[in-house]
């Protein structure tokens, strides 16, 4: 309805840029900035996620100037509509900022990825769920260093093969990630053994979920997975804990239970099981540094999205050291195939298919160290959920 | 089936509460205020944030108490100096004031989702036909049903009603037989915005919190107003009600279309009868 409109430049890389003029191209590499668009949900029933993409690109543009790099970015709103996403990335490309990161509805970034090429652009995933970014709508120019539902199935897997359960049911949001999260969930149930008796899907932005909610009673599931994120994640276990289908049932999801969730929501989200992409307790050195770093900035802990985005950062930034270049063409041939130092362990985007192989976290919601919070219980290493190339490039 | 019927009822209901402080001041100010929704909103954190230093029933009055003076002060600062001017004027004011309004809640109260629960009474069920039903669907049957009540009373028997309904037909000629209409106007303007407060404390506990969320709930409140006729108290508690029946029973057998089921019916009604379903006013 209305676009926020966020543009900031870092005055000293604006004094940089203008000292560089007066000494005659002595610093030729300091010139030229690196400009990355941030089409992102500002407004929209994601809007908490866009939030916690730009202030993770904030983070880790300033890191990059503070170590002598010009990078500037530009974010503008898409409502996480697949249109807006189309119109503003464009936009973004045509300003000159031809590096796109932040779209959240991966029905977003299907819909920017073939136009990539076309606009002279490079799209990193650091959200987008739906298989076929890198499956059967893969391009050159798109990479996803997140996890794909695919990933996010294989790693329930071991979990769904030691419930007891039998019947499930899956609670989605009716757009691309939904749907393609509810297939990838029932094929996983399946081999496991289990019962599908039914598939819910349920509009974005839907205020009463009680119809639906019904609907799940009667089916007579015994657990559910739930596929719904940011206002829809916190209407539906509100509700749903009213009518007490949450102590009825068993109920694990997919960005369902992320930190910023569980915080709007206490006890309501107790005990409730899910997949955790990124977690700020993860113990290894470059993680702690980087929680130490987002703490000093931002007071608080860098929550999933925030460490997902930033590894998509480290990424990009990596590539575009090792390219030499802020070409999208350069730095797209630097990134596939490559290996990358990131704050989840070294990591390797696979040249086939451009899918950053990651491992992958399953928790439940609990208190650790009086903080209610998705707390790790199994860890998936990178192997073990590499999803299958399907992707023709 | 009880149980979803009363969900719809559910549902309609908080529409109702919502819808019928739009049909308040269309009625007597003849504008859409689209800052309802906001004012929705910031009911809402008002509430929320009462009731997290107290209980939630002092966030209910609290909120509709001090949404009250804020619509006062709104008639009397801003529709009422502007009441000479183009209607469009006015209306494109009240989009300005939904900007500036979560501009400041997003100061205020910040951009991350906040939650509220409902208090102790009213969290968990009842058996309704053999299946449990949650009390707090219940209580806001009950408050739309109560407010529906006292505004239909205040409407027919008192004499500000009387005063309120004349104004509604004919300002120029309510005005010239004696009646202050600049008074009737705050406290009905008062009132709508009051009401505003009070939806959007119940409604805290079944939705998040967010500075942009009375733009997911406007939309059906201003559905509920054309489609019970504007400026019609009983068309749009009738309207609220189908509608609330509609989005339940679409979302059951019609998925598909459930989104669309409220829009259709809204063009289906415009067709039918181009006033609405009271559609004495042209």
């Amino acid at each position: 309805m209305y676009v926020t409109m966020i543009n900031r430049l870092r005055t000293g890389a604006a004094i940089a840029a203008t000292a560089a003029l007066f000494v005659g191209g002595h610093t030729a590499h300091a010139a030229e900035t690196l400009k990355i668009g941030v089409p992102t949900d500002l407004s929209g029933t994601y809007a908490d996620l866009g939030n916690q993409v730009i202030r993770a690109v904030e983070f880790a543009v300033d890191e990059a100037n503070a170590g002598g790099n010009s990078v500037e970015y530009k974010s503008l709103d898409t409502e996480a509509n697949p249109e807006n996403a189309r119109r503003q990335s464009e936009k973004l490309i045509r300003d000159g900022y031809p590096i796109i990161l932040g779209l959240i509805a991966s029905g977003e970034g299907l819909a920017i990825a073939p136009m990539m090429e076309r606009w002279g652009g490079l799209y990193v995933s650091t959200i987008n769920k739906a298989d076929g970014l890198t499956g059967e709508a893969c391009e050159a120019r798109v990479f996803r260093v997140n996890t794909q539902s695919a990933m996010d199935a294989l790693t329930i897997k071991p979990w769904l093969d030691e419930r007891k359960e039998k019947k499930w049911a899956v609670v989605a949001v009716d757009i691309a990630w939904g749907q393609g999260s509810s297939a990838a969930f029932a094929t996983t149930a399946e081999s496991a053994g289990k019962e599908m008796v039914g598939q819910f899907f349920i509009p974005p932005n839907t205020n009463d979920f009680a119809p639906y909610i019904q609907q799940v009673k009667d089916s007579g599931a015994e657990g559910i997975w739930v596929v719904l994120a940011g206002r829809d994640a916190i209407n539906f276990a509100q509700q749903a804990k009213q009518f007490g289908l949450m102590d009825s049932v068993t109920v694990a999801g997919q960005s369902f239970t992320t930190d910023n969730t569980v915080k709007a929501l206490g006890d309501v989200a107790k005990g409730i099981y899910g997949i955790i992409n990124y977690s700020s307790t993860l113990d290894t050195p470059e993680n702690k540094a980087f929680v130490e770093a987002w703490r000093k900035k931002y007071d608080s802990d860098p929550t999933n999205f925030e460490g997902e985005t930033y590894v998509g950062m480290q990424v990009l930034l990596e590539a575009v050291q090792r390219a030499g270049s802020n070409d999208p063409e350069a730095v797209a041939k630097a990134m596939s195939g490559g290996e990358f130092d990131t704050i989840m362990g070294k990591l390797k985007i696979r040249a086939e298919d451009h899918q950053l192989l990651s491992p992958n976290y399953f928790g439940v919601v609990e208190e650790q160290d009086g903080v209610l919070r998705p707390v790790i219980t199994m860890t998936a290493t990178p192997d073990q959920v590499a999803p299958p190339v399907t992707c023709k490039m | 089936m009880l149980i979803q019927v009363l969900n719809g009822i559910a549902y309609g209901g908080l529409l109702y509460l919502l819808a019928v402080g739009l049909v308040l001041i269309f009625g007597l100010r003849e504008i859409v205020n689209f800052a309802h929704g906001a004012l929705f909103m910031l009911g809402s954190y008002i509430g929320f944030s009462i009731a997290a230093v107290f209980n939630f029933w002092l966030g209910l009055a609290g909120s509709l108490v001090a949404m009250t003076v804020i619509g006062i002060f709104l008639d009397a600062a801003v529709l009422r100096p502007l009441r000479k001017h183009d209607h469009m004027v006015t209306v494109l004011v009240t989009f300005g004031i939904l900007l500036v309004l979560e501009a400041f809640a997003t100061a205020v109260w910040g951009k991350s989702f906040r939650s509220m629960s409902a208090p102790d009474l009213l969290s968990g069920t009842v058996q309704i036909a053999g299946e449990p039903f949650p009390v707090y669907r219940l209580f806001v049957i009950g408050v739309s049903l109560c407010v529906a009540a006292g505004l239909t009373a205040w409407l027919r028997f008192s004499r500000v009603g009387l005063y309120v309904r004349a104004s509604s037909v004919d300002p120029t000629t309510t005005a010239i037989l004696g009646v202050d209409t600049d008074r009737l106007s705050l406290i009905v303007v008062g009132l709508g915005t009051g009401l505003a407060g009070l939806s959007g404390v119940v409604a805290a506990p079944l939705m998040a919190l967010s500075p942009t969320m009375g733009n997911y709930i406007l939309i059906e409140s201003f559905i509920v107003v054309v489609v019970g006729g504007l400026g019609s108290f009983s068309g749009a508690l009738a309207a609220a009600l189908l509608i609330g029946q509609i989005h339940n029973f679409g979302a059951i057998y019609l998925p598909w279309a459930s989104t669309m089921l409220p829009f259709l019916l809204m063009v289906g009604v415009l067709i039918w009868r181009p006033t609405g379903f009271a559609g004495k006013r042209t």
